[in-house]
This record gives structure tokens, C-alpha cells and sequence, in this order.
């Protein structure tokens, strides 16, 4: 149980990653990495595909990351129409894994090149937590 | 000459189907698939009920529809592999017929999706990707698709206006496919000012949900030889899978590895390139979808798919005709019937019979079906 605090509206509820609920509600971004061939995930993985271990701890992550692409969404799911027009972007972190992420609602679309310089960050809302793509320039105010 | 061939197809009409339920269209599909062939109900070995299943009320569609068929007690199971369903039961079935376990097998591709209220479908509508790690967020089908289109965008210079050129081809052509959802064409601007759905497309940048079914009867050497005089060979089979999230894809996002995948294999099994390609069926969920098609395909080099609409080398009459039927943009897209339909197509074009869309010489055709967001891919071969 837990894991339906994860996103902006969650649909699965019981997961082995579910506390990364809890290091995001702590502002902190976290992935797992495999103990026996040290292979990184993000989003967390509690199973490592590439050696079949099962044993994993998590690590801390650096929040920079490029955007890859983006989209705005008009027409949406019921649970999310209030929102609408908000944007979802793709984007590589600086330690090689990508993440589906919202971006903040500040940035215009005009800034969402490939490559564009982004922060994967921590944030919380009523259902409970989850992250966000930022401009950099944001992220490093906010931290101040 | 192929191991294995089509000797029927059969299809319904698409689109808002509020006169018939799910096993009243697949019967006529299979009946008309029927007298395509001139067989009966007693020559089937084995069907295979292809649907994407979540859309329909009957749990296991395949126990009524193979009832309604008067197909019992011949084998029958249901194939799921989204929007690609009816592909990857052509596939089975090939194999089923290869492997001489059975002679003769019967796809019936079918979907009712209209009879479903709009609560039904918007809850399925924001669980389409990754519900770990992606549906949390707001995700639709379209904003997949939309994400591709951007990136192909940013790095190709591909405008909105060049993706508009897709529907008004298909649109064009849906106008002469009596079994087509839409019926009337549309011009560009029409295009360019439709509601945005997920930016950069729109309304009628999208297929829409539809109601039907297609049906293709294939069987071994022997029973074709025996049974057909306008024989249409299976010659090549690829299907390939990439992650279903998004962020588990690599690359630019300006291209579907999981059709390029598809395509070398099939490719590879029909001793045949691109270029020996005369007419071919591709999967234009979205305006987008079949630029990026031409390119995975290799119909044409990458980031240079639009051209192939502006120069109208896709059209009738042109290099390589695209969905001459309509395409899922004019036919609506039922979703398990689809992949069964792009084949009832191609047969039709490669036995000559396709009237007032029919293609010069077409000898060598091609079926590209993407299964939900571009997890799936098949590409078939078909040789007339």
C-alpha cells in the first residue's frame, strides 16, 4: 500500500518502490540501484532485469536533466480536466536515466527545445507526491 | 508461391454501429469472408477472435463470437495485442497453418467501442500508458503521439501544416470506401483549425473510435491451390516489441524502433526491399503516425516523410500508394478489426478488385499495424 500517493492521481496502489512516496514528500529524489551489478533506475525498479538480482537500495539522484519532448494536453482523462491546458514533457537525466514527468505550468512552450536545461523536483499536491520538470534557474531560487 | 495464403477476406462497415453488437459485425465480416472464398463454416479448423478485449462488455469475446459463427467445436481463443490485434492473429494463424496443425483458420478481427458511455471510455482513455509511472500524470493516446510529432518537429522542421496533408489524403479517399466512417473530404485549413486535442494535434489529426469488423481466411499451399484461382501469398512477418513507457525508449523520439524492427524482419522473410513495395497500408492513428511510418519503413529517408505527401508520390496513381481505403483517419479505427481490414485492402488491391481505388500492377503489398502507444508493431507482406 502507498504507492496511489505517487503522481497527481495514482491507479496502482501496492508496489515494492511505493516508499519512494516518502522520499519525495522529504524533497528528496530518489532511484534504486542493483547491490550485485550496480545498474541505476529511474523510475525505481524493485527487480534488476539485467542480472535478476532482487536486491536494491535506494540513492539519492541529481535533479539536472535535457528535455527530449514535451506536449500540451486540452482534451483529458476525467481526473485531470480541471487542469487542462498542462504540459507533460520527456527528459534524460544527467545520470543517463529518462523520466515521463509534468512541467511546471510557468514555462511556455517556446522554451521546450530538445536539450533545453531542466530540474526533476520534488513537489506535493492533495493526493500526495510526486515530480516535476523546472526550469534550473527555479530550482536554484527555490534551494536559496 | 508462399507456404501459406489468403483465400477470403470480408468487411463490415465502420463507424458508429448503433444497429448491430460485437458478434452481430463479426458475422458480417465472416460471412462476406465466406463467400469470398466459396467455403463453409464446416472447412474452418480454428478461428481466432482478435480484440482489444478492455472495450468490450462480453468477457472472452471468443466463447459468443465463435457460437454466433457456428464455429464450435473448432478451437478458438481471443488475440490481444492492442490496436496491432488482428496482425498478430494473422501471424498466429500462419504459424498454426504452417506448423500443419490445422489447414484452414478463420481471423476475425472485431470491436464495439461506440455502446461504451463516455465515463467508460475516459476511464480507459488515461490508463492507454505505463499506470506505474505515467498514467499518474495525464496522459492520453494522443499525447503520446504528440510527443513524437514535437520532437520530429524540433528537429526536422516538419510543420502542422505538412501533418494536414495526411487526413485530407485519407479523407479524399474514405470519400470512394462505402464501408468508411467518414464520408466527406476535408481541406487543409479545416484541418489546422479543428479543436487542439494534445498540442501539436488535432481533431482531425485523430482517428476516431468506431464500431466493426474484418475478416481473413487463410490456409496451407494445398488448400489454396485447391480452392483459390486469384491466390494472395503471406510472403513476410515481422513483429517487435519496445518498452510501453516512454521513458524506457531511447533515441530522439523522432521514430518508432519497434516498426523499424518489424520491417527487417518482414523485409528479410520476403526477400524484398523498400522499393519493391507497390502499395502499402500504414497505421495513421494520428497525422504523424504516417509520416514517421513512411520513414520506419523505409519509404522514404528520415525527416523526409512529409515530402512524400507534398509530392504525392502516396497517392493514387503515384511512387507508392498509402491507404488508398482511407486509412484508419477515414475508416475509423475499431480497434481489433483494424489490422484485419489494412489486409482485406491489400488482398483486394493485389487480386485487382478494388474498383475505383484500384492501384496499377500491384503485385507486392505491405501492412504496418502499431499496437497502442508503439509497443507493438507487425508488418506483413502480402504477394499476389
Amino acid at each position: 500500500m502507498g504507492f496511489e500517493k505517487f503522481g497527481k492521481h495514482g491507479y496502482v496502489s501496492q508496489a515494492k518502490v511505493a516508499p519512494i512516496v516518502d522520499y519525495l514528500k522529504k524533497g528528496e529524489l530518489a532511484g534504486t540501484k542493483c547491490l550485485e551489478c550496480d545498474s541505476l533506475y529511474f523510475p525505481p525498479k524493485a527487480d534488476c532485469p539485467k542480472c535478476r538480482s532482487t536486491k536494491f537500495d535506494w540513492v539519492p539522484l541529481n535533479e539536472n536533466c535535457k528535455l527530449i519532448t514535451f506536449t500540451e494536453v486540452f482534451f483529458a482523462p476525467p481526473e485531470f480536466q480541471k487542469e487542462t491546458p498542462y504540459l507533460l514533457g520527456l527528459a534524460e537525466l544527467e545520470e543517463g536515466p529518462r523520466v515521463f514527468a509534468p512541467i511546471d505550468s510557468r514555462i511556455t512552450r517556446d522554451y521546450l527545445k530538445p536539450g533545453a536545461l531542466l530540474a526533476l523536483h520534488p513537489s506535493t499536491n492533495e493526493n500526495g507526491a510526486f515530480y516535476q520538470l523546472e526550469k534550473r534557474e527555479q530550482n536554484y531560487l527555490r534551494k536559496q | 508461391m508462399g507456404r501459406v495464403g489468403i483465400i477470403g477476406v470480408g468487411h463490415s462497415r465502420f463507424g458508429k454501429r448503433s444497429d448491430a453488437s460485437l458478434r452481430e459485425l463479426a458475422f458480417e465480416a465472416y460471412r462476406e469472408a465466406l463467400d469470398d472464398a466459396e467455403i463453409d463454416t464446416s472447412d474452418i479448423d480454428a478461428s481466432l477472435v482478435c480484440s482489444a478485449t478492455h472495450y468490450d462488455k462480453q468477457r472472452s469475446p471468443a466463447g459468443v463470437v465463435a457460437e454466433y459463427l457456428g464455429l464450435n467445436p473448432a478451437p478458438t481463443f481471443n488475440v490481444e495485442a492492442a490496436c496491432a490485434s488482428s496482425a498478430v492473429g494473422l501471424r498466429t494463424a500462419w504459424a498454426l497453418v504452417n506448423s500443419r496443425l490445422h489447414d484452414i483458420v478463420a481471423i476475425v478481427g472485431v470491436q464495439k467501442m461506440t455502446e461504451l458511455s463516455s465515463e467508460e471510455l475516459q476511464e480507459l482513455m488515461g490508463r492507454a500508458g505505463d499506470v506505474m509511472w505515467e498514467s499518474p500524470f495525464g496522459t492520453t493516446m494522443p499525447a503520446y503521439y504528440a510527443m513524437y510529432a514535437n520532437a520530429h518537429m524540433a528537429r526536422y522542421g516538419t510543420t502542422q501544416e505538412q501533418m494536414a496533408l495526411v487526413p485530407v489524403k485519407n479523407r479524399k479517399y474514405g470519400t470512394k470506401n462505402p464501408k468508411a466512417m467518414f464520408q466527406k473530404p476535408v481541406e487543409i485549413e479545416e484541418v489546422l483549425k479543428s479543436r487542439m486535442v494534445s498540442y501539436p494535434l488535432k481533431l482531425y489529426d485523430c482517428c476516431a473510435n468506431a464500431d466493426g469488423a474484418a475478416c481473413i481466411l487463410v490456409a496451407s499451399r494445398n488448400k489454396v491451390q485447391r480452392l483459390s484461382d486469384r491466390p494472395v501469398w503471406i510472403a513476410g512477418l515481422g513483429l517487435a516489441s519496445s518498452p510501453m513507457s516512454l521513458a524506457g525508449r531511447t533515441g530522439p523520439m523522432t521514430s518508432f524502433q519497434v516498426t523499424k524492427n518489424a520491417a527487417k524482419e518482414a523485409y528479410k522473410m520476403a526477400h524484398v526491399l523498400p522499393r519493391d513495395v507497390d502499395i502499402a497500408e500504414v497505421h495513421d492513428s494520428f497525422s504523424i503516425t504516417e509520416i514517421l511510418n513512411y520513414e520506419d519503413l523505409g519509404f522514404a529517408r528520415p525527416g523526409t516523410g512529409a515530402k512524400l505527401l507534398e509530392r504525392e508520390e502516396t497517392d493514387l496513381g503515384g511512387r507508392i500508394p498509402v491507404n488508398i481505403d482511407g486509412g484508419l483517419i477515414a475508416k475509423g479505427h475499431p480497434v481489433g478489426a483494424t489490422g484485419a481490414s489494412q489486409i482485406t485492402a491489400l488482398v483486394r488491391q493485389l487480386r485487382g478488385e478494388a474498383g475505383d481505388l484500384q492501384g496499377d500492377n500491384a503485385n507486392v503489398g505491405l501492412a504496418q499495424n502499431i499496437g497502442g502507444i508503439g509497443m507493438y508493431a507487425a508488418v506483413t507482406i502480402l504477394r499476389g
